[in-house]
């Protein structure tokens, strides 16, 4: 294979690699506060990322010219907007079954997951159909021998690793993080600290969700075109990389996503090589099947969970 | 406890079903929702629901008896009418599906987010064997290779817990369908017709007299039904059940008292993809076709909903269930393309209000005198 | 003179750097009631879990019954006639009560899949003679439980619940039970009365040994022969209520030095 060809795939990968990886970091973030799957998430990026796109027709009516101030109360409406709903979801319905059995809260956020992407889907003008999305980044291009390199996607990459990085500073270096460190780890304890627990439940689901509408917006951006059910796909693919790097542990959803986006490299490039007639899509069902058989191998994925079981 | 209030909800229930199908404007179909959807917590605050439970429970075989009579009733009431037969059948085969998806995660705790997958499999098997093996074989066969095909799964679930084995079925959910949708061997994006069913020279798909032929179909559903729903009581009411239950609900505690966790793992997982895999067999002969967009994630969540509607481990639950989430969409024709949001926020409320669902699990009776 | 039925020596158990049992020497003879005390964290639950292969022993030996527990599953060992509660109540709250306690009865009845659902009548009778015993060993502990044998767990007080989590450890006429901590949060009375039940059930099943958890001193002195103190993992000493009591070690272990 050449080196261009190459290049394309690893340009790729990472940025596949760097979206999964803010999904699954925002997975881990709700499963270690409240030991919650939040099934929604990937829906919440659709959203975010439509939220986008209304902004930006909004935007163009005004008369906004400039793509870099587009872009950027673009970005801040749709983040704002998806922390304000991921904040209303904890609240009104994840936080009210934390008492149930987790099954129920599963159900929960998967329905609400596919009620969010028919909302998309029913009320957003021809929401059915996949819609163009402003390439509001520079389009220039370096070519570096056959492999072209795309400014956007640089700036796209250095985006998602500094909102990952930020995300990380604030679970690490701040009073928030640490109070969201607390209650991961123990939240009656927490409580009895002086913590307030619902304060901080809210604020961690605003926090991932409003990661999941820059998500969103990134990917809109790199493939110019988002459709009602990205979500769904993106999210399956964010929670499968946050269990595989250990559920509850940020760098282990780091971890997670670029090696989901590696798998899905490798399919793409291995099977079409070893089996020319395996349709591309096969690269899913490759990257699926490894996560299965590797959580066979190791249950409570790469960097493990830390659960005490009391006996 | 009196058999009367047991045959009491189920003549109800036959006479709302029967107003429900007949109903033709849309005035009259929301009317009986709104009826039903106030109706139904009133009940449940009164104690209604829980006491014709407790009798249904009591009297197994009044009950049963009372069920085949109601569906006869609203067979004979509609017997011409295709969609009203489509519905019946399509109800009892999703309920043998849901009967199996119960036994999973309703007793032994296993969550399946695939069963569509192996309703699946059953129906390629339908496509693929249906012309050149007898059917009632091809019935089994489906079954056999669904929890075959569900085997691969069984390592990595019995290695996992919770959310983590949750998304190996929903990761094998996925695969399967990009796998039959990319296999153009398996009929790719469309899929494959499938021939009707033929049970030992009877063409089910050439009407009886002056019924649907689909009315055929609700026979063999029923069939396929009640003997799922037996089995499924007879395993709930012995030790078996006893120890998927201990299994569910403490592992520990259960591996301390000799209960060997993997086994009845294994056998709850295995025994609810073969009715799955059954039910998507006879499920593809009577629509005639399957294709990769029937077996997505979202149907699957369809089935869990089901389970969970009715009551998590309540058997008497699953066809209630199975009977709204299938046949009340159907019916509310102005609000066809809002059908799947309603019916997601449906399923937000009743977890939100009444998790243990319309009937919830009443305490296991060995043998009711 | 019986022999042991269970025997440690040097048996360890570590959690990381934690040592929870330090190369314990214990035995246990045939129809001998053991009290096991020591301050919180010294390892008795540990003693417990590795008994019955819930945890992993990281040296030295047990056996029981002649038999080496080490790599036995904990169904095997149950097998073998071990049983035990656990310090937390860990009962199925939503079944009844008799189902709890037939959980327990797991090795005395059939579990193949076609005796159960195609062999009714007789899986009816194994029922029926099943549900007498087990209403029979809970009235021994109150007849006011066995009057209710189909209630759901859960609706019982935690004394209740106690009782029936004893029934279930004592249903498959076991050899060796390990109760952990049984009468806490009893008064006096009820853990008066819960003991008296205990050994008159202990006289009708022969050869029967108990291993108590206890805090409760009252009642180690009562029901026990023999007693061994742990701390820090360690058995610091062995012997009878009254010798134990006087040992200079156990008192500094229980109230610290002067």
């Amino acid at each position: 294979m050449d080196v261009g060809l190459f290049g394309q795939y690893v340009a790729n990968g990472l940025m596949l690699g760097v979206i999964y990886a803010m999904v699954a970091v925002g997975f881990t973030l709700f499963f270690g506060v409240l030991d919650v799957i939040k099934f929604s998430h990937g829906d919440v990026l659709t959203a975010g990322a439509f939220a986008g796109l209304a902004t930006y027709g909004g935007l163009q009516a005004l008369g906004f010219a400039s793509p870099a101030v587009q872009l950027l109360i673009i970005l801040l409406v749709a983040v704002a907007a998806m922390a304000f709903l991921g904040a209303l979801i904890a609240k009104y319905l994840v936080l009210p079954l934390r008492t149930a059995p987790p099954l129920n809260t599963l159900l929960l956020t998967l329905m609400l997951g596919a009620a969010l992407r028919e909302c998309v889907r029913l009320f957003y003008p021809q929401g059915a159909n996949p819609k163009p999305f402003p390439r509001l980044l520079p389009q220039d291009a370096v070519a570096l021998g056959s492999f072209t390199l795309r400014l956007d996607n640089v700036l796209l990459l250095l985006g998602g690793l500094a909102a990952i990085a930020a995300v990380h500073f604030v679970i690490t270096r701040t009073k928030l993080g640490l109070a969201i460190r607390a209650v991961a780890q123990d939240a009656e304890t927490a409580r009895i600290m002086g913590i307030d627990f619902e304060r901080v439940v809210l604020l961690t689901f605003a926090l991932g969700s409003g990661l999941a509408a820059l998500a969103g917006i990134m990917n809109g951006l790199y493939y110019s075109e988002i459709n009602f059910s990205i979500g769904l796909l993106l999210g399956v693919i964010g929670f499968s990389a946050a269990v595989v790097g250990g559920l509850g542990n940020i760098y282990g959803a780091i971890l997670g996503g670029f090696l989901f986006a590696g798998l899905q490299t490798v399919g793409a490039v291995l099977l079409p090589a070893l089996l020319p007639q395996l349709p591309s899509a096969y690269k899913d069902v490759f990257a699926f099947a490894a996560v299965i058989a590797f959580m066979a191998w190791r249950p409570t994925g790469l960097i493990a969970e830390k659960t005490a079981e009391r006996v | 406890m009196s058999a009367l209030p047991g045959i009491a909800s189920i003549a109800a229930m036959a006479l709302y079903a029967a107003f429900f199908l007949h109903a033709e404007s849309q005035a009259q179909v929301l009317g009986l929702v709104a009826l039903g959807v106030i109706g139904v917590p009133v009940l449940a605050r009164v104690g209604w629901i829980a006491r014709a439970a407790a009798s249904l429970e009591a009297h197994p075989l009044a009950a049963r008896s009372a069920s085949v009579a109601a569906l006869a009733a609203i067979i004979a009431l509609f017997h011409d009418q295709h969609f009203v037969m489509l519905m019946l059948a399509s109800v009892l085969l999703y309920s043998v599906a849901c009967l199996g998806l119960t036994v999973q995660f309703g007793y032994a705790g296993v969550v399946n987010f695939a069963g569509a997958a192996f309703l699946g499999v059953g129906g390629y098997t339908s496509a693929v064997l249906g012309p050149h093996v007898p059917h009632a074989l091809v019935l089994l066969i489906g079954g056999l290779l669904a929890a075959l095909v569900g085997s691969i799964l069984i390592l990595p679930i019995l290695r996992t817990r919770g959310h983590y084995a949750a998304l190996i079925t929903v990761a094998f959910g996925i695969l399967f369908r990009t796998f039959v949708e990319v296999n153009d061997a398996l009929g790719g994006p469309q899929g494959l017709q499938v021939k009707g069913m033929n049970l030992f020279g009877w063409e089910l798909n050439s009407p009886l007299r002056n019924l649907s032929f689909y009315a055929n179909y609700v026979f063999v559903g029923l069939a396929l039904a009640a003997a799922a729903f037996v089995l499924v009581r007879r395993l709930e009411r012995s030790w078996v059940g006893l120890s998927l239950d201990a299994v569910r609900l403490d592992e520990t505690a259960a591996a301390v008292f000799g209960i060997d966790v993997a086994r009845w793992k294994i056998l709850a997982f295995t025994c609810g993809n073969f009715f799955a895999g059954i039910a998507g067999a006879a499920y593809a002969m009577m629509t005639g076709f399957v294709a990769p967009n029937s077996f997505t994630f979202g149907d699957s969540l369809i089935l869990v909903s089901i389970v969970l509607l009715g009551g998590l481990g309540s058997a008497w639950g699953v066809p209630l269930a199975a009977g709204i989430v299938l046949i009340v969409p159907e019916k509310l024709q102005a609000l066809q393309e809002y059908r799947f949001l309603l019916y997601a926020m449906l399923v937000i409320v009743i977890l939100l209000a009444r998790p243990q669902g319309l009937i919830a699990r009443p305490a296991r009776q060995y043998f009711p005198k | 003179m019986s022999e042991a039925l269970l025997s440690c020596s040097g048996l360890s158990v570590r959690f990381g750097g934690l040592v929870a049992l330090d190369a314990l020497d214990l035995e246990v003879r045939s129809g001998a009631i053991l009290g096991l005390i020591g301050p919180n964290g010294s390892g008795k639950t540990t003693l417990f879990n590795v008994i019955t292969g819930v945890y992993r022993a990281a040296g030295g030996r047990a056996q029981f019954s002649g038999q080496d527990l080490a790599g036995m599953t904990p169904q095997r060992i149950y097998a073998a006639g071990v049983t035990r509660t656990f310090q937390r109540s860990r009962l199925a709250l939503p079944l009844s009560v008799f189902d709890n306690v037939m959980i327990g009865n797991h090795r005395r009845l059939h579990h193949g899949l076609w005796f159960n659902l195609f062999q009714r009548s007789e899986l009816r009778r194994e029922f029926e003679s099943n549900l007498a015993k087990a209403r029979a060993l809970v009235a021994t502990f109150s007849a006011r439980l066995a009057g209710r044998m189909f209630d759901a767990a859960g609706a019982f007080s935690m004394i209740d619940r106690r009782r029936i989590e004893i029934c279930r450890a004592l249903v498959s006429a076991p050899r060796l039970l390990l109760l952990d901590e049984p009468s806490a949060g009893m008064t006096h009375e009820e853990t008066r009365e819960l003991m008296d039940d205990l050994l008159a059930v202990r006289s009708r099943l022969a050869g029967l040994s108990i291993v108590i958890i206890e805090h409760e001193m009252n009642v180690i002195e009562r029901v026990c022969e023999r007693c061994a103190v742990l701390n820090y993992g360690r058995k610091i000493a062995e012997g009878s209520y009254a010798q134990v009591a006087a040992d200079r070690q156990v008192q500094i272990a229980y109230l610290g030095t002067e």
